[in-house]
């Protein structure tokens, strides 16, 4: 396992020479460049272990093969995240046929029962604790706060997702508080243990 | 919300402990080569049933003398394959396709919702409608070829209980369909919203 730092990778890959690229050298240098915040995004999809690796692997060969296509319609980042959350979108949309589950949007994750009330302060079970909010969200609502976790912007997020920048900055609004709260909630509680 | 714990929630989403999964172009192609093969052998499986019905309607064709039932199971024959048809045409989810990144997560999602909204909206004419004729024409042939007096309540019978199934297979989809509809309109908003 390795950890893998991003915070500051996101904006870089738009130097990518896409005009002499092949499909087979554009996906390497995105794979490279995004591998890692592909698998987070993969993870923020699927639970279940095996099926995120079959996830992410498809992530990947729909990324080779959308790059046949890509004509520069629009960034390579914005393409690759489009790419991924469209194919884990469908995944979420054919799992949820096979195992049911209720999603919710962000207006609504206050009210989630854990989600005001942190067990722990440390990173490993705040990012569990994450990962399952994160996972109960509608795909939508999903797309927004993997995005702004990246550390894209709301301009980039807007048009990944289709959203206008307003609507995104709101929805960032709601994740900023859900997050506070979360982090105020979680620090008492480690002041309170300490 | 303080800018620390807002950069403190994505440092702990990015530092996440990964597997670093790689897959070189190579890999990348034979992996999209066996995702096709799972393609067609999930379309094989979906046509299979319809395939074993056809086979026992063919059989009893050619071993019927009476040309009322040969009617009857001609029909029912049609029927099953204009459902097929329609199912491999229509049915079938965009598993993969090349232009993923064109489209914003919010027209690529919306669009797969509403694809699955008309397929069971229009239940109708492709997959009750079909086999109506098989069914009035089978309704003719025992009536006219009946060696024994015809028994009209268990007829009345059988075919009301023909309308229940039909009916209930039709409002069944109608609710899915309204469903669907409800997220469709949902994502609208959300693309509307300023």
């Amino acid at each position: 396992m390795k950890v893998v730092s991003a915070i500051d990778e996101v904006s870089e890959i738009e130097a990518i020479p896409v005009a002499s690229s092949t499909q087979d050298e554009l996906y390497q240098q995105c794979a490279g460049e995004y591998g890692a915040a592909l698998e987070r995004l993969a993870r923020a999809y699927e639970a279940d272990a095996d099926l995120r690796r079959d996830l992410l692997q498809e992530i990947h060969v729909a990324l080779w093969r959308s790059f046949a296509g890509f004509d520069g319609r629009c960034s390579v980042r914005t393409w690759v995240y489009r790419v991924a959350h469209n194919v884990a979108a469908s995944h979420v949309v054919h799992q949820r046929r096979a195992r049911p589950q209720t999603l919710v949007g962000l207006e609504e994750l206050e009210n989630l029962p854990d989600a005001s009330s942190a067990q722990a302060a440390d990173r490993r079970q705040t990012l569990e604790r994450l990962l399952g909010l994160i996972q109960h969200l509608k795909p939508l609502d999903r797309q927004v706060i993997l995005a702004y976790l990246e550390g894209l912007d709301a301009a980039s997020i807007g048009e990944i997702t289709g959203l206008s920048p307003g609507h995104v900055a709101t929805k960032i609004h709601r994740i900023k508080a859900v997050l506070a709260l979360w982090f105020q909630a979680g620090s008492k509680e480690g002041g309170m243990r300490s | 919300m303080n800018p620390i714990v807002d950069r403190q929630a994505q440092q702990i989403w990015q530092s996440q402990p990964l597997e670093g999964m790689k897959m070189s172009a190579d890999a990348i192609r034979l992996r999209a080569g066996k995702f096709e093969r799972r393609i067609d052998r999930r379309n094989l499986r979906e046509n299979i049933a319809g395939v074993f019905v056809i086979a026992f309607f063919a059989h009893s064709l050619i071993t019927t003398h009476e040309i009322l039932f040969r009617v009857t199971w001609g029909l029912f024959i049609v029927g099953m394959i204009w459902i097929l048809v329609h199912l491999r045409l229509k049915g079938t989810p965009r598993s993969m396709p090349g232009d993923m990144g064109a489209s914003t997560c919010l027209e690529f999602f919306r669009s797969e919702l509403e694809r699955q909204r008309d397929l069971v909206k229009n239940v109708w004419p492709w997959y009750l409608a079909p086999l109506v004729p098989g069914y009035l024409a089978l309704n003719a042939a025992f009536i006219y070829h009946s060696p024994h007096p015809i028994r009209w309540g268990t007829l009345t019978l059988m075919d009301a209980f023909f309308v229940a199934v039909f009916a209930g297979v039709w409002m069944l989809n109608q609710r899915a369909a309204r469903c669907l509809q409800r997220s469709v309109d949902e994502l609208t908003a959300a693309q509307d919203a300023k």
